[in-house]
């Protein structure tokens, strides 16, 4: 008897003990809210180092994690399936996206009190006309699909047929794909604004031989955005990135992004991202 | 129809005169439906890999076969004797032979002169006898390329010291000078003969410098004593190391530039499309790495007083911390 009492009261600790362990997972999960970051803006895919340089910084708030994604496609489903994350995104990603899902962009990414950016197709000197590009190499740090289609807004309606003729190189950085002009691996460059100018600082007599051929609309930088549900740790993790500018720890993780801060964007800054058909300003 | 007709002939015991010379027209036939099949089977590029076993070699052509589309066939040198190796190389009948390492680019030149031949994960390729057939990718990124990224990621460097040796590097040397001025950079170069003179060379090098940029150069780096005398007078002065080779991070690098695997790939993969295609738009024969690889070893970046630009981390692909 006084046996099988003892085995009873051992199950019923026992059972009780699982619960507790079951309802704790479930209580983590319910806490644990993600950063899912995607950029085709970057073949750099240091995302080992991102994610234990953003878990370990996210960790001082709580428990929350940064998820990076090297594929568009897997970025997509975990965006769609999931009900309450908060995405950094780019802007151009966000275009294609707020077809799909009612995505709601909270804040933009600053870099020296910008937060657009235009892209140029840089070239060497002797290059006068566009159409000396045809069948040539195009460097460029982006995805191929990002690529594309930034190309096509730079070459506009009347050059587009030359877009099919390109041969894209994919190096890793911006400063990679304007060397490659400059050592004749490529003969233009897709690059940011900045990069170009910063080659003109770092060198000089490397950007001289260079130019600036086209230019695309400005663009966002990087965005952080919201699910359409969205819950009290989605909305904390929106105020740690906002806040992250100001500090060193933060801002040395922000500058792996190619940023120095976030604002929020303004109700209209907003109706523009989320209006059809628009893709840039 | 035509399987039927065979097999009634393969029944009977006897041809007949007739008989014969129908099933050689249908042999004839079966040759000319089947051939497009064959060709198809038959890959466009055979791949010669020095060593799979060899991590290197392996990702560079996992990196290729992930660029590059169409079917390739595989001779890897380690898994045959040269002379079974050389009789595959000879019979495949791809238009192009892509080499992994110089061991792959040595024999497929030897067994098939009068094929194209790409090559890359090959270092110092101007050793090699180069023809009219060889195009390729060079191991080593351009000196100018190095010194603009450590201008970047160091704006307030000024004086680099390097050590070389003039057997191997007299001829870089005066590139990269002419380069370091392009980027505010002055290089100060010791030249080390052997081992005994290498010691004194660092010790003298190192106080007139902010960092030391260690080349691979086999004179200087001959040898792991050599290896360590310098990382532990580098360590004792406060002058941090930049390299080229991940190997060296263990020792105490802060920053290792390389040429980028993935980028490697994608320019062989532009090179065997177009030598596939007869479409030459080919410039150089051998061209160098368009991309580049940056570790930054941060844990060591904090030991030294040289100052990082912040914003240069985002063109870092991997930072240790």
């Amino acid at each position: 008897m006084s046996a099988k009492c003892t085995k009873s009261f051992s199950l019923i600790i026992f059972l009780f003990l699982l619960s507790f362990l079951v309802f704790s997972e479930e209580h983590n999960k319910t806490e644990r809210a993600r950063l899912l970051f995607y950029n085709p803006e970057s073949n750099i895919n240091n995302f080992v180092s991102l994610k234990i340089s953003y878990d370990s910084y996210l960790s001082k708030f709580g428990d929350y994690r940064f998820q990076p994604f090297n594929k568009k496609e897997l970025f997509e489903k975990a965006v769609l399936d999931n009900k309450d994350g908060v995405y950094l995104l780019s802007s151009w990603h966000f275009y294609f996206l707020r077809d799909m899902i009612d995505l709601q962009p909270i804040l933009v990414g600053v870099l020296k009190g910008r937060s657009t950016q235009k892209k140029i197709l840089t070239v060497k000197n002797n290059i006068t006309d566009i159409a000396q590009l045809k069948g040539k190499t195009i460097a460029c740090s982006g995805s191929a699909q990002y690529t594309r289609n930034i190309l096509k807004e730079v070459l506009g309606g009347n050059n587009v047929s030359l877009l099919k003729t390109f041969k894209l190189i994919l190096v890793p950085k911006d400063i990679d794909a304007l060397m490659a002009v400059s050592f004749g691996m490529a003969s233009a460059a897709l690059t940011t604004e900045r990069s170009l100018d910063n080659l003109a600082k770092i060198n000089y007599k490397q950007y001289q031989s260079l130019k600036p051929l086209m230019a695309s609309r400005q663009h966002y930088l990087a965005l952080a955005a919201l699910s359409p549900t969205t819950n009290k740790t989605t909305g904390e993790i929106i105020d740690i990135l906002e806040k992250m500018g100001i500090h060193p720890e933060g801002e040395t993780r922000l500058s792996m992004l190619g940023l120095d801060g976030w604002r929020r964007l303004s109700r209209q800054e907003q109706r523009l991202l989320k209006q059809p058909g628009i893709h840039g300003l | 129809m035509m399987k039927k007709a065979i097999f009634k002939m393969i029944k009977s015991d006897t041809l007949s005169v007739n008989q014969l010379i129908v099933s050689g027209l249908l042999c004839f036939l079966l040759q000319i439906i089947a051939y497009p099949l064959q060709a198809k089977e038959q890959s466009d590029l055979v791949i010669v890999n020095s060593d799979l076993s060899i991590k290197k070699y392996a990702l560079t052509q996992q990196l290729f076969e992930a660029n590059y589309k169409s079917p390739v066939t595989v001779i890897n040198l380690a898994d045959y004797s040269q002379k079974k190796a050389s009789y595959l190389i000879k019979k495949n009948k791809s238009k192009t032979i892509y080499a992994i390492g110089s061991k792959a680019y040595l024999l497929s030149q030897q067994v098939a002169e009068n094929k194209n031949i790409v090559f890359s994960s090959i270092i110092n390729w101007q050793r090699l006898t180069v023809t009219k057939h060889s195009y390729g990718v060079a191991q080593e990124l351009p000196t100018a390329m190095q010194l603009t990224m450590f201008r970047y990621l160091f704006p307030e460097i000024k004086r680099v010291g390097v050590l070389y040796s003039k057997q191997y590097n007299k001829e870089w040397l005066l590139d990269a000078i002419e380069a370091a001025k392009n980027v505010g950079i002055g290089l100060i170069a010791k030249d080390v003969d052997s081992k005994r003179d290498l010691s004194s060379a660092i010790a003298g090098l190192l106080p007139t410098v902010d960092v030391l940029w260690l080349i691979a150069d086999p004179v200087v780096l001959a040898n792991k004593a050599a290896v360590n005398d310098i990382f532990k007078q580098t360590k004792n002065r406060q002058k941090p190391v930049f390299t080229y080779s991940q190997s060296l991070l263990d020792l105490g690098a802060v920053l290792v530039i390389s040429a980028d695997l993935p980028t490697i790939s994608g320019q062989v993969s532009a090179l065997v499309d177009e030598l596939n295609r007869n479409k030459i738009t080919i410039t150089e024969q051998v061209y160098k790495p368009a991309g580049s690889h940056i570790i930054l070893n941060m844990k060591q970046l904090k030991k030294y007083p040289i100052k990082l630009n912040k914003e240069a981390l985002g063109s870092v692909n991997q930072i240790i911390e």
